[in-house]
């Protein structure tokens, strides 16, 4: 037998033809797969910091073993979990635990002010647009000791826990020379993405998407804005199965033809991107070509960005970056299961000192840590990354996820950013954060 | 130039090969379903049930996996992992010519060639009486039983006591959510003020291990300060905290240096196919999105044995690996994958990939399968690990092979 030459060359990662509907093994919930081997119960942020909640696996697989399809009585403890899915990316098996655990959460019942709450939470647009008009009152009301302290005892939004103001004016309207409705006729330009900015992005942090733009436009990507709504996550989360539905539907039509065409979605939302790619089929249970092919479409900012990279050149030259940052992967980025895409990327950056974050979640958890039941819980489980961030003498901790970047801010007191914000430094693009205080 | 290398599976084996490649300057992608049998694992280093290293290696069959890897192999693969270790602030004591004798939960003894120091204290070699504790409110170790069945053995025993918990509560508590409690100096302070009277003429006392999550070399240090008396710990069930510790520290070694950890998809083998059939160009990964293609210039299988779904037997008689579909030898008779007494060797624990000299997965007739495939672990073929007690011995050893011969 010959020497066996072994090659060299970059890693690289490719897109594939999609597979059918649930290839990716979680489209159905398979209790009798989990072994009980309490792999996800000894990785469970929650079930470590509190004794409310007994472990993904005990209300999860363990517990549906015991409902019938048809009356489902969830165990109540179910309400503790986070939703962060730590549980379902570290079983051996493949069980979908937190898929599980939100189908659960949704069952239970709901009523009053909480109910109320809720509903208010899993829907930010529509809080933008009530907030846009009394904007400049935004600021210090949320500021206001008083007026925190008032809507925890009222509401139950725990006083200490971060909000964003609205933006005067959203991405949308900043950048309506890229709106489109559908894909462009042929031919193409040779580099096209639809961006799914999200509410988020649109509403609070306009800048962060004109951002995202200047940087695929400087890699000679065309970006258009195709029409979206949000993505229903906040809705999921929330327990509004129904609501999220009909959202999921509404961008499903919008997106799918661009889908079709083979134009990547890509987004700058790590939570965003998720629902699009797996929680429409895995928790909403939809099915069919419409969502398997803008699955298969969406991809993660930098998931994209390591495909421009990794195609041939010439490509814009990465300026030095001196800064000490941390890096978290949110909880919503690990589940979708493609590692972490920024770090790869930001690894290019000459001068930049990464250091990586240790912790399973940062403890907010989407809308988890806004409520005042939870707030606690949630401190709790973050502890590990604040206490990281502090020891370790970062310049600030980078995060791809909006809901991770407010609260790291808050509970850390180090500037939080997403690692999109380090990547246009390098490139030499203008900063577009707004002066505190100030509006895009 | 640097080589890429994509690692499958993140047990003792994956993990400790990626450290290792990363370490000579690859580029390691680890990629993993799931976290690995370490989570569930005691945390030591065994070598051989009896311990007799030198006289077992040499006596070895010709199809054992550790056969033709000699002593030097072993000793480089066993020092790199303590280094290692000491380095993720997780120090082991051990080596391969000093066989601990240590005390398990069930009163029997383990033979090992390597343990977490908070382990190693327990070592039977020190005759100071032993006392072994309860936690009240912990249910996942009985000190009655550990301490009687290690009396039987010889094993001089002061006595058994029962400690109280401040943190347990409504429900039975885990192993881990007393590590975490422990994590606390303060509980620690309050943990001793509360022992001490209850520990009068105890010299060298057995505790489960629960003494923290992640420096359990600092709780045990704070307790034997406070309290005056030495302290060891005991592997309890699973989640067996000196397995986590392990899991966590090797993980957070490998992304600190460099490692890109995929965690959570399934994958399956890409064949290079500008390679007339000889390379392999990868794996395909399960994401959430869809399948996506992770490409390197090498790729090692570390996913383990059956019980991990390293290798797989389907309805229509197969029986193959479970990322590129390799042929596993096994008789077609399903019968004889069994013995039916449980305590003897079973043969399907024998079942596996065959390697060439090379580390390259290979045939019946010695050729490998792809130039640039390789394989260690519990994956493979020749080796009853539980009753050879040989199973961390096989990780480390076969993924310091591999890794040498894939960056040579």
């Amino acid at each position: 037998m010959k020497a066996s030459p072994v090659g060299s060359g970059p890693m690289s990662i490719d897109v594939l033809a999609p597979l059918s509907a649930g290839a990716s093994g979680l489209a159905f919930f398979e209790s009798d797969l989990c072994v009980k081997c309490n792999i996800c119960t000894a990785a469970c942020p929650v079930a470590g910091v509190t004794e409310l909640f007994p472990g993904p696996k005990a209300v999860g697989p363990q517990a549906a073993r015991f409902r019938l399809p048809t009356r489902p009585e969830p165990d109540p403890r179910v309400a503790w979990c986070s939703g962060c899915g730590v549980c379902s990316r570290v079983c051996p098996h493949d069980v979908p635990v937190a898929e599980m655990n939100v189908i659960a959460k949704s069952e239970l019942p709901s009523r009053g002010v909480r109910a109320l709450r809720d509903s208010i939470l899993a829907r930010p647009p529509e809080v933008a647009r009530w907030l846009r008009p009394i904007r400049l009152l935004g600021r210090p009301a949320f500021r206001s000791p008083l007026l925190r302290a008032a809507a925890q005892r009222v509401v139950g939004i725990a006083r200490r826990a971060p909000f964003p103001v609205v933006a005067p004016t959203p991405l949308r309207r900043l950048r309506r020379d890229r709106i489109r409705s559908r894909p462009p006729a042929q031919p193409l330009p040779a580099r096209h993405v639809a961006y799914f900015h999200g509410c988020s992005t649109n509403d609070y942090e306009p800048w962060l998407g004109r951002t995202a733009i200047e940087i695929l436009e400087r890699f000679g990507v065309e970006v258009s804005l195709p029409p979206q709504r949000c993505c229903g996550l906040p809705l999921l989360s929330n327990a509004d199965f129904a609501a999220a539905r009909r959202r999921a539907r509404s961008n499903l039509e919008s997106l799918q033809p661009w889908a079709e065409r083979g134009i990547p979605i890509v987004g700058t939302s790590t939570s965003c991107t998720l629902a699009l790619k797996h929680e429409y089929r895995a928790v909403l249970g939809l099915s069919g070509s419409a969502i398997d092919q803008v699955a298969h479409a969406t991809q993660d900012f930098f998931e994209y960005m390591e495909h421009l990279l990794a195609a041939d050149g010439p490509h814009p030259a990465f300026g030095p970056v001196p800064l000490r940052l941390l890096y978290h992967a949110p909880c919503q980025l690990r589940s979708h299961r493609i590692g972490t895409p920024a770090v790869r990327v930001l690894r290019r950056i000459p001068g930049l000192q990464l250091e990586l974050s240790l912790a399973e979640c940062c403890g907010v958890a989407g809308t988890y840590g806004l409520k005042r039941e939870f707030y606690d819980v949630a401190v709790r489980v973050g502890a590990d990354l604040m206490r990281q961030a502090r020891a370790s003498g970062v310049d600030g901790i980078l995060t791809d996820s909006e809901t991770c970047r407010w609260w790291t801010e808050t509970h850390a007191g180090l500037s939080s950013r997403h690692p999109l914000e380090v990547l246009a430094m390098s490139l030499g693009l203008p900063d577009r954060r707004p002066r505190s205080g100030e509006g895009t | 130039m640097t080589r890429s290398v994509i690692v499958v599976g993140a047990g003792l084996t994956g993990l400790y090969a990626s450290i290792l490649a990363a370490r000579r300057g690859a580029q390691v992608l680890l990629v993993a379903q799931g976290r690995g049998g370490l989570a569930l694992s005691h945390g030591c280093i065994d070598v051989w049930h009896d311990g007799d290293v030198r006289f077992s290696f040499r006596n070895l069959d010709p199809a054992h996996p550790l056969a033709g890897l000699g002593m030097a192999v072993f000793q480089a693969a066993l020092t790199e992992f303590l280094d290692i270790v000491q380095e993720a602030g997780l120090p082991y004591a051990g080596g391969l010519d000093r066989p601990m004798r240590l005390p398990r939960a069930l009163g029997t003894i383990r033979t090992t060639a390597a343990a977490p120091v908070t382990l190693a204290a327990g070592s039977l070699d020190d005759k100071t009486p032993i006392h072994m504790a309860d936690l009240r409110g912990f249910r996942d170790f009985s000190a009655n039983l550990a301490a009687g069945r290690l009396r039987t053995q010889g094993v001089p025993i002061g006595g058994v006591v029962e400690l109280p918990l401040a943190e347990v509560g409504a429900r039975d508590a885990y192993a881990h959510e007393l590590a975490g409690a422990f994590d606390d100096p303060g509980y620690r302070a309050e943990v001793c003020s509360t022992w001490k009277p209850l520990l009068r003429g105890v010299r060298r006392l057995g505790l489960p291990a629960v003494l923290g999550t992640s420096d359990p070399t600092q709780v045990v240090a704070d307790l034997e300060a406070g309290l005056g008396v030495d302290i060891f710990e005991i592997p309890t069930l699973p989640p067996s905290l000196p397995g986590l510790r392990l899991e966590r520290a090797l993980r957070h070694r490998a992304s600190s240096i460099g490692v890109d950890v995929v965690e959570g998809p399934s994958v399956r083998g890409e064949i290079d196919g500008r390679s007339a059939g000889r390379r392999v160009s990868g794996v395909v990964a399960a994401t959430a999105g869809g399948p996506r293609a992770f490409r390197a210039d090498t790729v090692l299988l570390a996913t383990g044995g059956p019980a991990h779904a390293g290798w797989m037997s389907f309805a229509n008689g197969e029986v193959q690996d479970s990322v590129f579909g390799l042929p596993v030898d096994a008789p077609d008779d399903r019968e004889a994958w069994t013995s039916p007494d449980p305590f003897e060797s079973q043969p399907y624990a024998r079942f596996g990939l065959r390697l060439d000299s090379r580390r390259h997965p290979c045939d019946r007739r010695g050729r490998p399968y792809f130039e640039n495939l390789f394989a260690a672990g519990g994956l493979l073929a020749g080796a009853d690990r539980t009753l050879e007690g040989s199973r961390q011995v096989i990780d480390l050893a076969t993924a310091f092979a591999a890794v040498e011969a894939m960056l040579r």
